[in-house]
């Protein structure tokens, strides 16, 4: 009897003793992690102010802003950045109406075979987009699409599709449909009940995908390489892309441009992020419910 | 103001075994407050919904003043709403709410704000108007709905459980408003509702629906009387009235094999079922035409007792005076009205007296 007392009482120290050693490796673990994903932040803020910026994290010894003005002077970053935002913002404008009227219509009419319309679409999601890239190539240039704006919107529009209507119609699940009955019986039609009572309570819906629509575009890269050789029409990544490869190969890389272009790239994203994310994390939690 | 006519209306839905509606037909009359009445599934929802032009019935027709509507979208056919979850626009304030339908119809904005402030006066909801419904209690958002069905002043009005999420005590006390307040609108009513408590005392005329089919239309007082069947019979009434198993023999009714009963018409020799309410029974003294029973259980109420009898295997409710609290097991005398025995067909559930 005190035998196995004592035993128990031992096998509860060493679980004790175990699971001290457990928090360590696992906060180990964690730091290990933390560091991974922040180092190339710091790495990017540091290097952007040093005028003479290596492949590794140094604090310059005189902080400068001369990379800045270079990339703007010298490589019409300027030009590119506000390329980027017209691009972004069209593709974002043309998806919230595309998955609004989608996402709507998938969630409230009664189709038949809608299980197989919805797992068609998620389909497109899983196609590899360089897979797609000879076709796309070929169509834009039938169709007088490469180096256009319309082009940019139009593919980078249909990129995110598919993932954002299955996202949108999972927000429309949760807004009760008793709210546009409510409206057609006041004496809307049917589109306006939509934009009038719909949208808005479904609007952190919307923010998330806007979001999420506006970062895809933003940070897509393949696209406009395939799209764009026109100077004066290129985006961030492919200015980014361009100082990166032509200053002399890989080897000469003019770190501190490259840099300072990036945070200039990643800022944009960041606000973006911090003004939305309640908005963000509130959709999210809700969509989840929803599907 | 208007007249509502249901002309053999039916419709199904995709996998449902049986009709929501089944053949319905119902006149209902200009200034008319009509309660669609059944258990939960029984199509009166659906009725209700195909009137507002949420629903497309499949065969029949349905007319508001003569016209039909049913090819007209919600939007044109000027009835207005109450539903069960309110509804209410919850990124507008209360007052944005009432205002809705006035602002859709193109009001001027002095008219307007005059009849939001004049209908917010009639509920009480003008110190609430500039709150978010999600800021409202249950009741006040139910008079905000209210609000908004009323400011445009529809045709109709089409009332889906509005009460059914409101506590006990408010419940009753809007319905005594909201009965008023039909009276003095005069605006041509339609009320859903399971409640029968609710049904008789709103209603001009009850319509019951079972399974998609009109079971009896009548005022309350018709339908508590004189119920055309068992299942109007058993859903109006609390406690219910009793129906027991019963033969006809030799000029008599014998329910559940045990009781003699008068016989309150002619009705041809065989198996029936007897109905007797709760208040038509009576506890006396021992007589020739009295009953002997033993008591399952006195319920007090207050201002009444429930007491419950076996008779053969069945269980009779008795509604007795307040005092009166026999013990159980304790055998009594029961008397009951002969004018207040209906006698039903056994196979059909149809009253037969």
């Amino acid at each position: 009897m005190t035998a196995r007392a004592a035993a128990a009482g031992s096998a509860a120290v060493r679980r004790r003793e175990g699971s001290v050693l457990e928090a360590v490796l696992v906060h180990l673990v964690f730091a290990l992690v933390i560091v991974f994903f922040i180092a190339p932040f710091v790495w990017l803020f540091t290097a952007a102010f040093d005028a003479d910026a290596k492949a590794y994290i140094r604090i310059p010894s005189v902080p400068t802003l001369d990379n800045f003005v270079r990339i703007f002077t010298e490589h019409e970053f300027g030009h590119a950045l506000l390329n980027s935002f017209i691009v972004a913002g069209l593709t974002t404008t043309l998806d919230i109406v595309a998955v609004s009227l989608a996402g709507y219509s998938l969630s409230r009419l009664d189709l038949r075979f809608k299980s197989w319309i919805m797992y068609g679409i998620l389909l497109l999601q899983t196609m590899p987009l360089s897979a797609t890239m000879v076709p796309i190539y070929g169509l834009a240039r039938a169709l007088s699409l490469r180096n256009s704006y319309v082009g940019l919107v139009l593919i980078h529009a249909a990129i995110e599709l598919p993932f954002l209507i299955w996202l949108m119609k999972g927000f429309f699940d949760t807004v009760p449909r008793q709210l546009e009955e409510a409206s057609w019986l006041d004496g809307r039609s049917k589109l306006r009940a939509l934009v009038e009572v719909v949208l808005p309570v479904a609007r952190s819906g919307i923010g998330v995908v806007a979001g999420l629509a506006f970062l895809a575009a933003w940070a897509e890269v393949l696209m406009v390489i395939i799209l764009v050789d026109k100077q004066d029409l290129k985006t961030v990544p492919l200015a980014f892309y361009e100082t990166f490869r032509t200053q002399g190969g890989y080897t000469e890389v003019q770190y501190g441009l490259v840099a300072a272009m990036a945070v200039l790239y990643t800022l944009p994203v960041m606000a973006i992020f911090f003004a939305t994310r309640r908005m963000m994390v509130r959709g999210l939690l809700s969509t989840s419910r929803g599907l | 103001m208007a007249r509502v006519e249901y002309d053999h209306v039916t419709k199904c839905f995709t996998g449902g075994d049986r009709a929501a509606v089944d053949d319905l037909s119902l006149d209902i009359a200009d200034h008319e407050l009509l309660v669609l009445l059944g258990p939960s599934g029984c199509g009166k929802t659906t009725a209700l919904r195909m009137l507002a032009g949420l629903e497309q019935p499949d065969t029949g027709d349905i007319r508001i003043d003569g016209k039909s509507v049913v090819r007209l979208e919600p939007k044109d056919r000027d009835v207005a709403l109450v539903f069960q979850s309110y509804a209410l626009y919850p990124h507008m304030t209360a007052r944005e709410n009432i205002r809705y339908p006035l602002l859709v119809r193109h009001m001027p904005a002095a008219e307007r704000n005059e009849r939001v402030a004049r209908v917010a006066a009639m509920l009480s909801l003008t110190p609430l108007l500039d709150r978010r419904p999600a800021r409202l209690s249950g009741g006040e958002q139910q008079r905000v709905a209210l609000a908004r069905a009323i400011v445009r002043e529809p045709r109709v009005f089409l009332m889906d459980e509005p009460l059914s999420n409101l506590d006990a005590k408010l419940r009753t006390h809007t319905r005594t408003e909201l009965k008023a307040l039909q009276s003095e609108l005069g605006t041509t009513t339609i009320f859903v509702t399971h409640d029968q408590a609710e049904a008789m005392t709103l209603a001009h005329r009850i319509a019951v629906l079972d399974k998609g089919k009109l079971l009896q239309l009548g005022d309350p007082d018709d339908l508590y009387q004189r119920p055309a069947n068992v299942f109007v019979a058993q859903f109006i009434g609390s406690p219910p009235m009793n129906v027991l198993d019963a033969e006809v023999r030799d000029g008599a009714l014998v329910a559940e094999g045990v009781w003699r009963l008068p016989l309150p018409g002619r009705v041809a020799a065989g198996k029936a079922r007897v109905g007797i309410r709760p208040e038509a029974i009576v506890l006396s003294a021992a007589s020739a035409e009295t009953h002997e029973a033993e008591v399952l259980v006195s319920e007090p109420l207050g201002s009444e007792t429930i007491v419950d009898v076996k008779i053969g295997a069945a269980l009779v409710k008795v509604r007795a005076a307040a005092e009166v609290r026999p013990e159980p097991g304790v055998h009594v005398h029961l008397r009951v009205d002969p004018h207040a025995i209906r006698v039903f067909d056994p196979q059909s559930g149809d009253a037969l007296l």
